[in-house]
């Protein structure tokens, strides 16, 4: 039944982030670049429900994504699934109890989304290949989606391992040994 | 604990002023604001004003103080008045926005008279930073079809890439998946112009013929050719010709006519 729950409430969040992208943060921006929510959600999924739910939540919401905004299918599916596995591995390899460590994972998983996704356009829709301006616009992603990690730790980690403790269950290991 | 708890909470709120204030100081005209005028004026003003006093004083000009009761109720009156006139403001603020926007609408369906055209509300922008796709409030169900041609009042924003019952996507020229086949207006130069992701307001025509005259100021229009865009719609003007190592690389910005950040109204050309 929690995990029902759990998921509804994923689900609604993402819808809360996606309306939040397009409406609010499309005219809150630092120098005209918005921040990635979605990036730092799909690290929370990774980070406390796992990589395979990182990779199935990652392509649902990319291709809702797609859907509604995006030029191409899939896209945007395969970077948010790839932040999940690196959420997944950030898990499995890091603690989630510093705030250091989260806003570290939030920099890696920013530029890495943001790369992949560059990349994936230059080669499925032929983009202009603009490097500077490229390195430009992810600086100031960065520092903007590392604010928003600072904001949202503490409710992150507040709910985090609630959720974890519900999906993993007797699989997670004691987090202090 | 309780003291990692206090500094964590500090630290958000921290952060969080950091980012409003980023927000806005980057997005603020730079001419518009002049921190030194502000300083020097915290420091002056009371100085003057001391000044004045004193000046009022020795000259015997202080009986402006004796009504004090006198002026209160007038100053009173006053700002009664004056909240009603602001709510009038308010009121004519409301009216003169709807007004300026019908107006758009009717001299968009004045300007392009030859064309059947649908108009349509931006509802939604793209997430990412790097590509400008929008979406709007008319869709199949009010005729739209795929690569239907998107203009505004300014001149081209686009063309039609899906269409669901009530909305469409557009691809606007300035996605930098975009390319557009365009002719400069004077010396009919062909040119293929391309959006960026610098600028949400440049294009980048590319493609120059090595014999091309390009010239600064020319405005630029789209050439009909590819099959999409309509030939003879507005798209900008060239603001610079970048020379490359050699004639074949170089390239012209485009200011597009069309400022897509306030963009909000749009014309779909059904009867292309």
């Amino acid at each position: 039944m929690k995990k029902i729950i759990i998921n509804i409430s994923l689900i609604i969040i993402f819808t809360i982030i996606y309306l939040l992208q397009v409406c609010f943060f499309t005219n809150f921006t630092i120098a005209g670049v918005m921040p990635n929510i979605l990036i730092i959600l799909m690290l929370y999924i990774g980070l406390y429900m796992g990589r395979s739910m990182g990779i199935i939540y990652g392509i649902i919401f990319g291709i809702f994504v797609d859907i509604w905004i995006g030029k191409s299918m899939g896209l945007t599916s395969i970077c948010l699934a790839v932040v999940g596995i690196v959420g997944g591995i950030f898990d499995k390899n890091f603690s989630k109890d510093s705030r250091i460590t989260v806003i570290l994972m939030g920099i890696i998983c920013t530029i890495l989304y943001e790369i992949l996704l560059y990349i994936l356009q230059y080669i499925f829709l032929e983009i202009n290949l603009e490097i500077v301006s490229f390195i430009k616009i992810l600086s100031i992603e960065v520092v903007y989606n590392t604010l928003l990690v600072i904001i949202l730790y503490p409710l992150m980690k507040l709910t985090g391992y609630e959720i974890e403790n519900e999906i993993k269950g007797d699989k997670i290991l004691t987090r202090y040994f | 604990m309780e003291r990692n708890q206090r500094g964590g909470i500090i630290g958000v709120i921290i952060t969080v002023i950091i980012l409003i204030l980023l927000v806005i100081f980057t997005n603020t005209n730079s001419k518009n604001i002049s921190i030194i005028d502000n300083i020097a004026n915290i420091i002056i003003v009371p100085i003057e004003n001391g000044l004045t006093y004193l000046k009022n004083k020795l000259n015997n000009n202080d009986n402006f103080f004796e009504n004090v009761n006198k002026l209160k109720a007038e100053n009173e009156e006053l700002k009664q008045k004056n909240s009603e006139l602001e709510q009038t403001l308010r009121e004519f603020e409301i009216t003169k926005n709807e007004n300026e926007q019908l107006k758009q609408q009717l001299n968009l369906a004045e300007k392009y008279a030859g064309y059947t055209t649908i108009p349509g509300t931006i509802i939604s922008r793209d997430i990412s930073n790097y590509s400008k796709t929008l979406i709007i409030n008319v869709g199949s169900d009010n005729g739209i079809q795929e690569n239907m041609t998107v203009i505004a009042d300014e001149g081209l924003v686009g063309h039609v890439v899906s269409v669901t019952n009530k909305t469409a996507k557009i691809q606007t020229i300035v996605d930098s998946a975009s390319a557009t086949s365009c002719l400069t207006n004077t010396t009919r130069d062909s040119v293929i112009c391309k959006g960026t992701i610098e600028n949400v307001s440049t294009l980048r025509a590319t493609n120059i013929a090595t014999k091309a005259n390009i010239i600064q100021g020319d405005s630029i229009e789209t050439s009909g050719m590819g099959g999409i865009y309509i030939k003879g719609i507005h798209v900008g003007t060239i603001k610079k010709v970048v020379g490359g190592t050699n004639k074949t690389d170089s390239y012209a910005l485009i200011d597009t006519a069309v400022d897509f950040e306030k963009l909000e109204t749009v014309l779909v050309i059904t009867n292309q």
